[in-house]
């Protein structure tokens, strides 16, 4: 089908045409309060098109994939396309860039051939075993606190996505995945409602903690029994590893060509300047076999490599598709990063040996005092400038110990400054998470409260 | 739009087929079942570096069948509507009330019909090819670049929809809707020495064609462009608590995240809302009255009916201060034993309806906006926002504030920028001591995004939070 949709737009005169065709499957069966609440089925397929006409370009997509439908579609965004103005840097990727090693789909080992055999009374019963709200219910006497609602969810899906060019490339990336989620909301004797989640995710049908997934959301909503203010000031902050991602996000937007070329970057003209702490060094192990995220090819076709994207501090590379690329005069690389690992740190203590099994408590241990971030609720960073401020949740902490939560509190600063201050970075990152972030500590950030 | 002939046609079923899918949802029991038709056309330009150089269409069809066993949901779709394929998601949904014998109790009862099409289209969206609205586009740069040599970037976007639906249920309730929408969105990247900054504006609306004018394109060059030289100046404040006064307008996303979401009635019907308890009871001072309005003529929240064939309607969440109804899916009203407010709403035929809002905002009060403003010593004004985000069970929110001015003796003086509000929604509910008489609907390209996007506006008039956390230096 992708190709005879290559054909087509080629028949009426495009130049070059990128088609991926994408199909998934999603089971899914949500429990509340220990009874099946909802079971859904869903089953996806999908054509995209990347037009390149006389110099012209455009992107279509569409799931009406009978014949009679497909050519009319084709022929209606080859005729758009012309309407648009000329774009001299647009083309498909060098072929040499392009991946030769994936055409089979699961070269990185991302599908379970076990999700084949799977079925419905499987799947419910991996849902049943995800509750534990008759447990908690029945042993929550005098605990201090009612479980108010339990909402978990197990699901298991499969992704198939096919990519071609009319140069040549050909490339399939296949990838099973079985998830769990829960959220306990709790109520406490004052009457104050607080809640928690915990999701694991792996492609193996082994791979996430079923069992374990309901308590640890539990536990999450538990420890914010008691909220305090804290004053404001600048305090030694650390940061989950469940969470600190979201520190991380800015900085590799900043590095994305998109944004540089509309001057809505604060990392222009940081390429092989020393932007950060020494501590920070971030890989984008995108060939990585069997852990999330990892692919070989981006969305042109481009063949990822393991890479550094900062290292001690450094900026290494910038996301540059072929027609940023083009347009900006720099080289290519990928369109984006796959699947960014930061590296441990420990701060006047670099040694290989320190830099192993770095946990937060470790950290907390290290810090001494200050606030533990464990959820970020709301908040921005310009892109432009860096400056950020993000409402927090999380505990202060006294002599490597969590004292009590704390709430209604956020951080400002700027990013630049933010990870100039970094102190450490554990090596805990959640085996489910595409992005490996480990926990984090930084200096002196300002908490306002 | 109640050509019933020509949605039948569209999505290629009769009548009868219909009765056969809810049927065969039905077979293994269950209290209702419906089925949501969808053909969605979208059309996207883009113009950046003064060409517009990328565009495209997209297209999404398919069908989602729902079967409700008490307030257990089964959901499947199919992305053609060939009668073996949609009898094969009706079979799936069905699960639900697999081994349950008989209905639940639970009653689902008729929703009526519209009464006012709130989005007549002129001009048909698909009925205009790409080159009728490039210099359109090319118009909305010119406007900003005259505005402003500061100017080092222009980026308009224009992206149109239409959306057409037909709905079929157990009750043999069968509507159809025709559903437009056209956003344009203008970004303008400004240089001043070193500082660089950004600033948006947006126009969203249930509407055809005919919203491309050159008055549109004024209309959002001057916003865009407007407040620029106080933006370079602006500083972040220094940090704590103080009295906010929310601008009118965009203040509304507030209202929307802090307040309209613990509305919501499938957080309330769980015990998940901090709401939930509250029915009936007094939650803001006397005279406030907050609504959740889906029949706002052309505005994007807006509905002829939702997406469970109720049609739209004007739901009063608190008024005189009372908390007096929730935002109701089918679901939560039959539990509630309420008729639905015509909040069940949904991405698109992939996912089953929830409990959504609308257009989202306070009404007006009695005082008047610059009063307000000269009541407060020490405080800040805010009237852009952007992205907010709320606890549902604590109630504890965060708001991004772009832009505002510190107030200082009863005026605003210096400008400030990229600072956040946190605070508490029923405790910034109770804590309201002036509604401005000043109501204003914003009419930006607002979105929801609670498991699903949905599009949404807000509106709120100007008013003033005695004490809320301001996060600053």
């Amino acid at each position: 089908m992708a190709r005879r949709c290559m054909e087509l737009a080629l028949e009426k005169g495009a130049e070059s045409v990128r088609v991926s065709l994408g199909k998934s499957v999603l089971d899914s069966l949500t429990m509340l309060n220990g009874e099946l609440d909802k079971v859904s089925r869903s089953a996806d397929r999908s054509i995209f098109i990347y037009l390149f006409v006389d110099g012209r370009y455009g992107t279509f997509s569409t799931n009406r994939l009978e014949e009679k439908e497909l050519e009319d579609f084709v022929a209606k965004a080859v005729t758009m396309v012309r309407m648009l103005g000329e774009d001299r840097f647009r083309s498909l990727p060098d072929p040499q860039r392009t991946a030769k090693d994936a055409a089979g789909g699961n070269e990185l080992g991302l599908f379970d051939p076990r999700y084949t055999s799977r079925n419905a009374d499987m799947r419910l019963k991996a849902a049943g075993d995800l509750s534990i709200y008759a447990k908690v219910k029945s042993g929550e006497a005098g605990k201090g606190y009612e479980l108010i609602s339990e909402e978990c969810e197990y699901s298991e899906s499969y992704e198939d996505n096919y990519l071609i060019d009319s140069q040549g490339f050909e490339g399939r990336h296949t990838e099973s995945s079985f998830s769990c989620f829960s959220e306990m909301t709790i109520q406490d004797m004052e009457g104050g409602k607080f809640s928690g989640f915990w999701w694991e995710s792996s492609s193996k049908a082994d791979g996430p903690d079923i069992c374990s997934c309901g308590q640890k959301a539990l536990e999450r909503a538990v420890r914010q029994i008691g909220p305090k203010r804290r004053r404001s000031g600048k305090y030694r902050m650390v940061v989950d590893a469940g969470v600190s991602s979201r520190l991380v996000a800015p900085l590799l937007s900043a590095l994305n060509a998109a944004a540089i070329q509309q001057n809505m970057s604060f990392l222009e003209d940081s390429l092989g300047k020393r932007m950060f702490s020494e501590g920070l060094t971030i890989m984008d192990m995108a060939r990585t076999p069997g852990k999330n995220g990892s692919r070989l090819f981006d969305t042109e076709g481009v063949a990822t490599a393991d890479a550094p994207v900062i290292e001690k501090g450094t900026v290494r590379k910038y996301f540059v598709n072929t027609y940023h690329s083009r347009k900006m005069g720099i080289p290519a690389t990928v369109e984006d990063i796959s699947r960014p690992c930061l590296m441990p740190y420990l701060k006047g203590d670099e040694s290989t040996a320190s830099c192993e099994g770095i946990s937060l408590a470790d950290i907390l241990q290290r810090c001494g005092s200050g606030i533990l971030v464990t959820g970020f609720n709301g908040g921005n960073c310009n892109p432009v400038s860096g400056d950020f401020s993000f409402g927090i949740e999380g505990f202060a902490f006294s002599r490597g110990k969590v004292t009590h939560p704390v709430r209604e509190m956020l951080i400002t600063g700027n990013m630049t400054s933010l990870w100039n201050s970094l102190t450490a970075a554990g090596t805990d990152a959640l085996p489910s998470s595409r992005w490996q972030i480990p926990s984090l500590a930084f200096d002196d950030v300002s908490f306002s409260a | 739009m109640n050509d019933k002939t020509y949605y039948l046609n569209t999505f290629k079923v009769t009548e009868c087929q219909l009765r056969k899918l809810v049927e065969t949802a039905l077979s293994r029991g269950g209290d209702y079942a419906d089925l949501y038709f969808e053909n969605t056309s979208f059309f996207n330009l883009l113009l950046k570096d003064s060409e517009v150089s990328s565009g495209g269409f997209h297209t999404d069809f398919g069908v989602g069948i729902r079967v409700l066993n008490g307030e257990k949901t089964g959901y499947a779709y199919s992305e053609n509507t060939d009668m073996p394929d949609m009898l094969k998601a009706a079979e799936a949904a069905s699960a639900i009330a697999s081994g349950q014998s008989g209905r639940s109790g639970l009653h689902y009862a008729r929703a009526g019909v519209m009464k006012l099409d709130l989005y007549p289209q002129q001009e048909d969206w698909r009925l205009s090819d790409a080159s009728a609205f490039l210099p359109f586009l090319k118009t909305v740069e010119q406007e900003v670049l005259s505005r402003d040599s500061r100017i080092v970037k222009v980026m308009a976007r224009l992206s149109d929809s239409v959306c057409e639906v037909l709905m079929y249920n157990s009750l043999g309730e069968l509507t159809m809707d025709s559903r437009p929408m056209g956003s344009v969105t203008v970004t303008a990247v400004f240089r001043q020495g070193e500082a660089t900054i950004d600033k948006s504006a947006s126009r969203s609306f249930r509407i055809g064609a005919e919203l491309i004018s050159g008055a549109l394109a004024k209309e959002l060059a001057e916003e865009v462009t407007r407040g620029i030289d106080e933006r370079f100046a602006a500083k972040r404040p220094k940090g704590g608590q103080m009295s906010v006064v929310m601008g009118a307008g965009a203040s509304g996303i507030l209202l929307h995240e802090a307040m309209g979401h613990a509305f919501e009635a499938d957080f309330n019907r769980k015990g998940q809302s901090i709401f939930s308890d509250k029915m009936g009871t007094r939650v803001c001072p006397e005279g406030i009255n907050v609504v959740d309005d889906g029949t706002l003529m052309n505005n994007r929240g807006a509905g002829n009916y939702d997406d469970e064939g109720v049609p739209g309607e004007k739901t009063y969440m608190v008024k005189d201060g009372i908390l007096c109804s929730y935002l109701h899916d089918r679901i939560s009203a039959s539990r509630y034993g309420v008729p639905p407010t015509g909040n069940g709403r949904r991405e698109n035929f992939r996912y089953n309806p929830i409990p959504r809002m609308r257009a989202t905002y306070m009404e007006s009060g009695n005082a008047e906006p610059e009063g307000i403003i000269a009541s407060v010593k020490k405080g800040i004004y805010v009237d852009e926002f952007s992205n907010g985000q709320v606890k549902i069970g604590e109630g504890d929110f965060t708001f991004f504030v772009k832009n505002g001015f510190l107030i200082e003796n009863g005026r605003l003086t210096a400008p400030v920028k990229d600072i956040n509000i946190i605070g508490n929604g029923p405790e910034a509910l109770a804590d309201i001591t002036a509604v401005g008489n000043d109501l204003k609907i914003d009419n930006g390209t607002w979105t929801c995004g609670k498991e699903q996007s949905v599009p949404v506006s807000c509106g709120m008039p100007t008013v003033l939070v005695n004490r809320l956390t301001v996060g600053g230096e």
